[in-house]
């Protein structure tokens, strides 16, 4: 049967989500959606929906949904693999629903703890009353790696130190929440909760508008407020930038996608330097200061003058730039103290102290084990409890002790007895449970809910939802990405409608019109430079093995010419394998196209321009992704059959051909016409006046080229139909030559890409501040020069050695300077790339 | 007795270097037994940014940033302090070790607040195990607490090889017990996780001990013990030479070990290969010399 939202709802009874989708509740847990067999009243809209759609109905909507996920690219990394690590995100589409009422004891409770962990650490990067007066013992703060002694007396704009605060909530079977853990350094998810939001909104629209669900958009313009106020005195058009430690990070995906929705640049170290104490962006225009870093760097790895200096990830000199009041950075350095669970055990006194309020919220039982008391009851009772480290950071995993065998249990009795102060037992909470789509059903999974807030004038604000992530087994309570959970998008119920609302067109705050976009980060324009490379690359190597394939299937003298011509080309470009024992050219060949190992094969160039485009993942327009994720799920295909293979791979180098060419229409029709472009397009250039060279090189490297092989020449070349209309006589080399190498009018020629490159690099920012030539413009001229200056009737005559030499000698020349050009610009423009050192210690 | 003190650093770079940011602890600390008289530092090539300030522990340090390509770092600091060392202590009337530790761990007072930061691990000390073992035969029960501390001192002086071959600044003090070889710095951190292992106060202290054939460690930066006790205050050890610091040893910036005090600390933009070479003098002035 099939229904959709629009159907009268089916006959089952709505407060029985079992009627249509037998879905029961775990017994001994508390379940989010059933309450004594009944559905809870404030699930009682989504449940409703969901019925009447029946599993098809969701499993056609879900689709949609994760079509989304893919064509977004929405991933998470999984540390280890630079290349299989991103994995799609695994998103749940059943939301969870949050009532209003106890929705609003929780935000209390979160702004409670954002107030508290703030004062805490204003106290302990200040006048450290809480140590001395014993509130907090200083076993916590003295011996934490995470106590930056550098920072310690720089008061941060505003005396906040958290401009994100988040915490993981989890419900125990008594229906209270608890806290599990807080995070106070760079809380992650945010931007995946907003993701969440995107797609399941996608997926369930109807429900989403009728059931009142509050939006996040509010949310994140509250956050990019309290950003706006760390902007240092009054200062005009502010520069805020989003540091990332780079794309290998587990959500580096999330910070590209913060970035581009709250409009910052993304950087990473590399890109920022310190200059007279101020912070500068590294840009192809110059240095441009910098206000404030939204960072999603670990702090300890920020300044390798100042902090730790095993690793030059970070900005030498940042800590001082901040001491100076010259930039600000959120979360403040040093904010990562407060998120030792061992906090947890003095948070209800710290509270009452310092806020003169009970704890709204409690967290799970914690015990400190420096303590002699606590010891006491976590040697006594480590059968129910976890244990983890005190200090974040330090390599030991948190061990269960319900899992542990009777040797392994005196084993970790006796670490935790030779240094006690290392260690925090925490309870086990029994997650409660909720709905989770499955293989077409839905079953109860354990949850995690992690919840947000930010700085207002002189509070938080709560993010109205939040990212719920789900174990991946009933029998599993440990909720992480990493090892296999899910998520889901979290809906806290409003009274009425909330008002459209998003921060893509922001109405409080009208963006200055700006056509500036000279703050292009060299390291952006190195990326986009090999991308425009990569792409081109792909699609020389791809018309080439074409028109080879084609050439397997028939067999007159002037294709097998041509194919010889084409194999010949191809391995003197390195992309079949030099071989003891030659097998046929066509297995040569289909290995080259089907193989992910072939070392300069079709597949391996594909992943190159994916690799090389997800390190570009924020510059990048939807569409462009959508059409490069196109490109690799093309050839993620298995190999056909033997007996289909040549075919397949007609049809699949066709495919390759389109999408090449509708990454090109996208980038030509929506790029702007800044720097950015022009780097991805001098890298184009560069890179088909290369091949077209390279091919001619190998191509007519005999005096009388047969005409099979100007044929196959054209044929790559995409040049035959241009040909056939100007000359109506049969193939000569010297009218081949001319089209391919001089004819500025054919976008394939040579001479095309080189008056290209000449005005790009013109408009180059060297070009334009200095009156003397920079030396890739005088390359560049004389390159073109070069060619408008080859007499191409002379050097295509045949059956001419000298005519032949001066051919080759032509082209051996240009390809040795389209690669110097090349370096080139590298040089002048991508050297940014210069390793930071320590001085050795005296 | 005034002492002056010229300390000079010198980077050669492979190639050029084209932008460096610098943290160097040169200037002299005051305290009781040490006026600081005069202070100089003199950087080649010129710095472009100088900002002198007083770090977590108040030692005083400089940051400096040259943007000026250079192939040649000179770092040359002038000091001139005058030492006027209290007699020493009468090392049987301190309480016995045991009371330390208690006190340490009671932090009743600012003071044992303030010595209670230097109990725990740091970069460059680890504690426990054979460092525990090794420190236990100082400190017999009731043993008196500086005596103990001065007997430890006396017996790395003893059991240690000074070799400068033998460690570099990143070699562990687990190491340094098992090879019985290093330099002050390993010796002093050696001495500071003894005492901690015991759950007893020690910092680092950074300077220069006087030139001449009395003390080892004369042509270079040197490094030595402070340990506290309750109404004595922080107390100096030089395991090295197995003194009492009286009137031959200038006080830089002291803290928890080496990392927190390094004289320079630097990072650079390029350089390629590089070259380092330190000199220190460190000399009486005027009539006092005739000591």
């Amino acid at each position: 049967m099939k229904s959709t939202g629009t159907s009268p709802p089916s006959q089952a009874d709505p407060s029985q989500l079992d009627a249509a989708w037998s879905y029961e509740a775990y017994p001994g847990f508390h379940d989010e959606v059933l309450g004594a067999g009944k559905v809870r009243p404030h699930w009682m809209a989504l449940t409703e929906a969901l019925t009447s759609m029946g599993h098809a109905g969701l499993a056609k909507r879900w689709q949609q949904g994760q079509r989304m996920i893919h064509d977004n690219g929405i991933t998470y990394n999984v540390y280890g693999d630079p290349l299989t690590t991103a994995r799609p995100w695994p998103l749940d589409p059943i939301p969870l629903v949050m009532e209003q009422t106890e929705w609003k004891n929780i935000e209390a409770a979160i702004i409670q703890r954002a107030m508290l962990f703030n004062a805490v650490l204003k106290d302990l990067y200040g006048p450290q009353e809480l140590l001395r007066e014993n509130r907090l013992p200083p076993e916590l703060v003295f011996p934490n790696p995470a106590f930056l002694r550098p920072c310690w007396g720089i008061e941060p704009a505003g005396g906040t130190y958290l401009h994100m605060y988040s915490a993981d909530l989890a419900r125990s079977p008594d229906g209270q929440w608890w806290v599990l853990s807080d995070r106070t350094q760079t809380p992650s998810g945010a931007g995946y909760a907003l993701e969440n939001r995107l797609v399941t909104t996608r997926v369930l629209p109807d429900v989403f508008q009728s059931a009142h669900v509050r939006r996040l958009a509010n949310f994140f313009q509250a956050y990019r407020d309290a950003l706006q106020r760390l902007v240092p005195a009054q200062r005009e058009n502010p520069r805020i930038v989003l540091l990332t430690p780079g794309p290998y990070n587990e959500t580096y995906f999330e910070h590209a996608f913060l970035a581009r929705y709250l409009g910052y640049t993304l950087v990473e170290g590399g890109d920022l330097t310190v200059r007279d104490c101020r912070v500068f962006l590294k840009t192809l225009g110059g240095l441009l200061p910098v206000d404030v870093i939204v960072r999603r760097q670990d702090e300890q790895f920020c300044d390798p003058l100042e902090l730790r200096g095993d690793s030059m990830l970070g900005v030498p000199g940042l800590v001082q730039a901040v001491r100076m009041g010259n930039v600000s950075i959120a979360n403040a350095l040093g904010s990562g103290l407060a998120e030792s669970p061992a906090y947890a055990a003095f948070l209800p006194g710290l509270c009452k102290h310092l806020l003169d309020e009970d704890l709204k919220l409690p967290t799970v039982a914690t015990w400190w084990c420096g303590q002699e008391e606590p010891l006491k009851y976590v040697l006594d009772h480590l059968d129910t409890l976890v244990l983890k480290p005190t200090f974040p950071g330090a390599r030991i995993e948190p061990i269960f002790g319900a899992r542990l065998s009777g040797e392994e249990k005196k084993a970790v009795l006796d670490k935790v007895r030779a240094h006690p102060d290392r260690y925090v037992a925490q309870e086990q909470v029994a997650l409660s449970t909720v709905p989770v789509w499955e293989d077409s059903r839905i079953g109860p999974r354990h949850l995690v809910l992690r919840v947000y807030a930010v700085p207002s004038e002189n509070s938080y604000v709560v993010m109205p939802g939040g990212l719920t992530r789900i174990s991946n087994s009933l029998d599993n309570m440990v909720v992480s990405m990493q090892s296999g959970g899910g998520s889901k998008d979290t809906w806290v119920l409003g009274d009425a409608p909330a008002p459209p609302f998003t921060l893509l067109r922001p109405a409080t705050h009208p963006l200055e019109v700006s056509r500036a976009t000279f703050d292009l980060p060299s390291r952006v324009a190195d990326n986009l430079f090999w991308l425009g490379r990569y792409t081109d690359r792909m699609e020389s190597l791809v018309r080439l093995t074409r028109a080879i394939l084609a050439r397997f299937q028939e067999g007159d003298a002037a294709r097998t010419a041509g194919l010889n011509a084409g194999l010949e080309i191809l391995a003197e470009l390195g992309h079949l394998p030099e071989r003891e024992t030659p097998v046929t050219p066509e297995r040569e060949v289909l290995a080259m196209i089907y193989d992910p190992a072939a070392a300069n094969g079709i597949v391996s160039g594909i992943h190159r321009v994916r690799r090389v485009a997800w390190l570009l993942r924020d510059r990048i327009s939807v569409d462009a992704w959508l059409i490069l994720n196109q490109l690799d799920q093309q050839f993620s295909l298995a190999a056909p059959a033997e007996a289909f293979r040549v075919s397949a791979a007609q049809d699949r180098l066709n495919q390759v051909i389109i999408t090449l060419s509708a990454f090109s229409g996208i980038v030509m029709e929506s790029m702007t016409r800044g720097d950015g472009w022009r780097f991805l397009d001098i890298g184009r250039r560069l890179e088909r006046a290369t091949q077209m060279t390279d091919m001619l090189r190998h191509g007519l490297q005999t005096e009388s080229p047969a005409l099979g092989v100007l044929e196959a020449i054209l044929e790559i070349a995409d040049s035959s139909i241009t040909y056939r209309s100007r000359y109506l006589t049969s193939l000569q080399t010297d009218l081949v030559l001319d089209l391919l190498l001089a004819d500025e009018a054919n976008p394939r020629s040579v001479a095309f890409q080189l008056a290209r490159l000449k005005e790009h690099v013109d408009q180059l920012p060297n070009s334009q501040i200095s009156i003397r030539r920079p030396q890739e413009a005088r390359q560049a001229l004389a390159l073109l020069t070069a060619v408008q200056l080859a007499d191409v009737r002379e050097l295509g005559r045949t059956e001419d050695a000298a005519a032949a030499a001066a051919r080759d000698a032509l082209l051996d020349r240009l390809a040795a300077d389209l690669s110097t050009l090349s370096e080139t610009i590298s040089r002048a423009y991508f050297t940014h790339a210069a390793q930071s050192r320590q001085l050795a210690a005296p | 007795m005034k002492l002056l003190t010229t300390h000079i650093t010198r980077y050669w770079y492979s190639d050029p270097v084209s932008l460096c940011h610098t943290e160097v602890y040169l200037m002299p600390r005051a305290r009781k037994i040490q006026t600081v008289l005069d202070h100089e530092l003199t950087i080649v090539p010129a710095p472009e940014t100088m900002y002198p300030r007083e770090d977590y522990f108040g030692n005083p340090v400089t940051f400096f940033s040259i943007y000026e390509r250079h192939r040649e770092l000179i770092i040359t600091s002038r000091g001139l302090v005058e030492l006027a060392p209290a007699p020493p202590p009468n090392l049987d009337l301190s309480p016995p070790w045991e009371e330390v530790r208690e006190e340490a761990a009671r932090r009743t007072s600012p003071d044992s607040f303030d010595a209670s930061q230097f109990l725990y691990e740091s970069p460059h000390i680890k504690i426990g195990g054979a460092l525990a073992e090794y420190a236990a035969k100082s400190f017999a029960p009731g043993r008196h607490f500086l005596d103990g501390v001065n007997d430890l001192s006396s017996r790395i002086y003893k059991d240690f090889k000074y070799d400068p071959r033998a460690t570099t600044v990143t070699t562990p003090v687990n190491e340094v017990l098992v090879s019985k070889r290093g330099v002050c710095q390993d010796f002093a951190h050696l001495m500071i996780a003894c005492l901690r292992s015991l759950k007893l106060p020690a910092r680092y202290v950074s300077g220069y001990v006087r030139t001449g054939h009395k003390f080892v460690g004369g042509d270079a930066s040197h490094a030595w013990v402070s340990a506290w006790c309750p109404m004595f205050g922080w107390q100096d050890f030089d395991p090295t030479n197995n003194v009492m610091p009286q009137d031959g040893h200038v006080t830089l910036a002291w803290g928890r070990d080496y990392s927190d005090v390094s004289p320079v600390k630097g990072v650079a933009l390029g350089g390629g290969e590089q070259v380092i070479s330190v000199s220190v003098d460190v000399s009486a002035q005027g009539l006092d010399s005739a000591v």
